[in-house]
C-alpha cells in the first residue's frame, strides 16, 4: 500500500471535500507509524495484495469505529470520559486475498455521560485492520481531546472516592434493573465496568462479531493495599450477529491517571456461527462459571 | 444461566407487585413503566371494555406452555376489509416492543375520530395488534431470566430450550442466517412453523386473506428493514418500498431527531432466514417490514422505562406513514 502516492479517493458519503484531508494526514501518520515498526501488521505491497473493498458491507463501518473506540476508552483509562460513537464521516476500506480487511475512518464521538445541555461532538479517526475472523483487531485511533485534562482527572477522582466509599459486598442484585434504571449511586460501578468491558469487547471483536454490554451483576469490590480500586463483576455482553448473551468474569485495578488492568474469563456456551452457515458442532453443555 | 440471578429477580419482581396496584381503567394505566404479562392482559381486557364499538380481542391460538395468544382487532365495520397487521414481542426480551405495542393500542383508540388522517386509515382497513407475540417467554424473563429471547419449546434429543421464532418462518428456512443448534438463540427449529407461536400468525394471516401490510417490532439497533433476510436477491418492489422507508423514517426522525437506517435486511443488518416479514412478503403482502427500536447499544434490551412513551410515540408517526400509503395504493 502506498499511501502516500495515491490520489485521495472521493468519499463515497459525498461529504464536503475539506473533510477529506483529515483522511490525508491520517493516512500520513499511519504510513510514518508504519515505517517506525508499528504493529498494525500490513506490510509491504507485496503482501497479500490489499485492493480497495467496494463490497464492504455497510454495517461494518459502524463496527470499525465501536470497536476502535473500546480501544480507545480502555487505554485512556478514564471512566469519567468515556465515549460512544456518534456517526461515521469518512471511510475507506480494503480486502486482501486472505479476506483480511482495513478500514479507516473518520467519526464523531458523543460523551457516554454527557454534560448538563452540553452534547458537544469529538473526533477521531482510526485505521483498524480485521485478520478474518481472528478476534483483537489491531486498532490505531486518534481523537481531539474533548474534555479539559485537568476537568477529566477532577472527575475521575471524584469517581474514584465514591468507588471507595461504597459497602462491600455491593447490596445490588443487578445495573442496570430490569427496566433499565440505575441508581445514581451505582453509576460510578457501571463506568468502571464500561471501561474494563471495553478491553474485553475489543478483544472478542471479529470482523463478524462485535458487541454490547447489557448489564452488570456479582458486584465485588476488595481492599487493596495501595488504595487502587480492586473490583470484580460478571458483565453479560450481547453478541452481534449471533444474539448470544456472554457471560464475562471481570476482574479490573485501576487508580486515577494509570493504565487499567484487566483480567477475564468469558464462559463460551458455543462457537460462534458465522454469515457462512457452517454447521456448528454439538452444543457444548455450560461449564461452571469459575469465581473469583 | 446465572443461578444467583433467579432468586434477586424473584426478589425484585415481589418489590414490582407491591408497589404497584392494579390498574381499573386505560386511563390509569401507566404507559411509561414495564408491565408483567398479566398487566397487559388486564389492559387489553379494559381497553375491549371501553371502547366495545372498535375493538375486540380474538384468541389466535395457545402458546407452548399453555398461555392464551391474543390479536387485538380495530374495526369500523365492513367485512373483511384490507388490514393492517402488526405485532411486538415475538423476541420476549425486546420490551420495548411489547411495552410500545401497548400505548399503540391506547393511541389507536384515542385518535380515532380526532385525527382526521387517522380516521381516514381507520374508516377503510382494519388493524390487528399482537402486543405479546411470544407469551412464554415474556414470562420468563420476568420470571427467571431477563434477557431471554426464544420461545420455550422443548426439543427432544436436547436439554437446551427454545426456538427463535423469527427464524421458524416458511422463507428460507434452515437456510444461512440461522442456526440448526437448539442451544443457539436463533435456533430456527425442527421444521417451518414447528413453534405454535409462529403457526397461529401464518394461520391467521391466510385464512384473513386481505391483509395488506405486515410490520413486525424488533429492538434494538434503530433500523427499518424491508425483504429479504435470506437472500441478497432484492423483492421486485425493491424501490417503492424503500421511498416508504426513507418516509417512513423522516417522520419518525422529526419528533425527537431519533435516527434510523433503513434499506433491505440482509444489507442493512445481516443475513437472517425464516423471517417473518420474507415470508409474508411472499405471501403477496407488499408492505412487509421489521422496525428495530431504540437505542443503538447503550441500554441496547434494557432501554431505561423513561424512554417508552418517547419511543413509542416517534414509532407511532412512522407506523402512520406506512399505514397511509398502504390506504392510498391499494392493490
Amino acid at each position: 500500500m502506498q499511501p502516500l502516492r495515491q490520489p485521495l479517493p472521493a468519499s463515497r458519503r459525498g461529504n464536503p471535500l475539506p473533510a477529506a484531508p483529515l483522511l490525508a494526514l491520517l493516512l500520513l501518520l499511519l504510513a510514518l507509524q508504519e515505517a517506525a515498526g508499528a504493529p498494525a501488521g500490513s506490510g509491504g505491497p507485496e503482501d497479500s495484495g490489499w485492493r480497495q473493498d467496494t463490497e464492504l458491507p455497510r454495517q461494518l463501518l459502524s463496527q470499525a469505529a465501536r470497536v476502535a473506540l473500546h480501544f480507545f476508552n480502555f487505554r485512556a483509562g478514564s471512566p469519567s470520559a468515556l465515549r460512544m460513537l456518534a456517526e461515521v464521516q469518512e471511510s475507506r476500506a480494503w480486502i486482501n486475498q486472505k479476506k483480511e480487511r482495513k478500514v479507516d475512518l473518520v467519526f464523531t464521538t458523543e460523551l457516554y455521560n454527557p454534560e448538563e445541555g452540553n452534547k458537544r461532538l469529538g473526533k477521531c479517526s482510526a485505521r483498524v485492520f480485521f485478520r478474518n475472523e481472528k478476534p483483537r483487531p489491531a486498532v490505531n485511533v486518534t481523537c481531539a481531546q474533548l474534555i479539559e485534562k485537568k476537568k477529566r482527572h477532577e472527575e475521575d477522582y471524584q469517581l474514584y472516592k465514591r468507588m471507595k466509599q461504597l459497602q462491600n459486598p455491593v447490596d445490588v442484585v443487578s445495573i442496570p434493573d430490569n427496566h433499565g434504571h440505575i441508581d445514581p449511586s451505582l453509576k460510578p460501578i457501571w463506568d468502571l465496568a464500561f471501561l474494563g468491558s471495553s478491553y474485553v469487547m475489543w478483544e472478542k471483536t471479529t470482523q463478524f462479531l462485535h458487541y454490547y454490554m447489557a448489564q452488570l451483576s456479582r458486584v465485588k469490590q476488595w481492599k487493596t493495599n495501595d488504595d487502587a480500586i480492586d473490583f470484580g463483576y460478571t458483565v453479560l455482553l450481547h453478541e452481534f450477529s449471533t444474539q448470544e448473551i456472554i457471560p464475562c468474569h471481570i476482574h479490573l485495578v485501576w487508580y486515577p491517571g494509570k493504565p487499567l488492568k484487566v483480567k477475564y474469563h468469558c464462559q463460551e456456551v458455543q462457537t460462534p456461527e458465522e454469515a457462512s452457515g457452517t454447521e456448528e458442532g454439538s452444543a457444548v453443555a455450560p461449564t461452571e462459571l469459575s469465581n473469583f | 444461566m446465572i443461578e444467583d440471578v433467579q432468586s434477586l429477580l424473584d426478589e425484585e419482581q415481589e418489590q414490582m407487585f407491591a408497589s404497584q396496584s392494579r390498574a381499573r381503567s386505560t386511563r390509569t394505566f401507566n404507559y411509561d413503566t414495564y408491565h408483567t404479562l398479566e398487566e397487559i392482559y388486564d389492559f387489553m381486557d379494559l381497553l375491549v371494555a371501553e371502547n366495545p364499538q372498535l375493538v375486540s380481542k380474538l384468541q389466535i391460538g395457545n402458546s407452548y406452555e399453555g398461555r392464551p395468544i391474543y390479536v387485538l382487532k380495530f374495526s369500523t365495520g365492513g367485512s373483511n376489509r384490507p388490514a393492517i397487521w402488526i405485532d411486538t414481542g415475538i423476541h420476549s426480551r425486546e420490551w420495548i416492543t411489547q411495552a410500545s405495542g401497548v400505548w399503540f393500542a391506547k393511541k389507536i383508540t384515542e385518535d380515532y375520530g380526532q385525527d382526521a388522517a387517522f380516521t381516514a386509515i381507520l374508516d377503510n382497513m382494519d388493524i390487528f395488534l399482537e402486543i405479546v407475540t411470544n407469551p412464554d417467554g415474556f414470562a420468563y424473563t420476568h420470571s427467571k431470566n431477563r434477557l431471554w429471547r426464544k420461545t420455550r419449546s422443548l426439543t427432544s434429543g436436547s436439554s437446551c430450550v427454545g426456538v427463535d421464532a423469527n427464524r421458524n418462518w416458511d422463507a428460507g428456512f434452515g437456510m444461512s442466517g440461522a442456526s440448526s443448534s437448539p442451544c443457539s438463540e436463533t435456533y430456527h427449529g425442527k421444521s417451518a412453523n414447528s413453534e405454535v407461536e409462529v403457526k397461529s400468525v401464518v394461520d391467521f394471516v391466510n385464512d384473513h386473506g386481505n391483509i395488506k401490510a405486515f410490520l413486525s417490532i424488533h429492538s434494538y439497533s434503530q433500523l427499518l428493514l424491508y425483504p429479504y433476510g435470506y437472500k441478497t436477491e432484492s423483492p421486485a418492489d425493491k424501490d417503492e418500498l424503500d421511498q416508504v422507508a426513507k418516509s417512513a423514517v423522516a417522520a419518525l426522525s422529526s419528533l425527537y431527531g431519533t435516527e434510523y437506517k433503513y434499506g433491505s435486511i440482509i444489507t442493512t443488518i445481516y443475513q437472517a432466514s425464516g423471517g417473518s416479514i420474507d415470508w409474508t412478503y411472499n405471501q403477496g403482502i407488499k408492505y412487509s417490514f421489521t422496525f428495530e427500536l431504540r437505542d443503538t447499544g447503550r441500554y441496547g434490551f434494557l432501554l431505561p422505562a423513561s424512554q417508552i412513551i418517547p419511543t413509542a410515540q416517534e414509532t407511532w408517526l412512522a407506523l402512520l406513514t406506512i399505514m397511509e400509503h398502504t390506504l392510498n395504493n391499494p392493490y
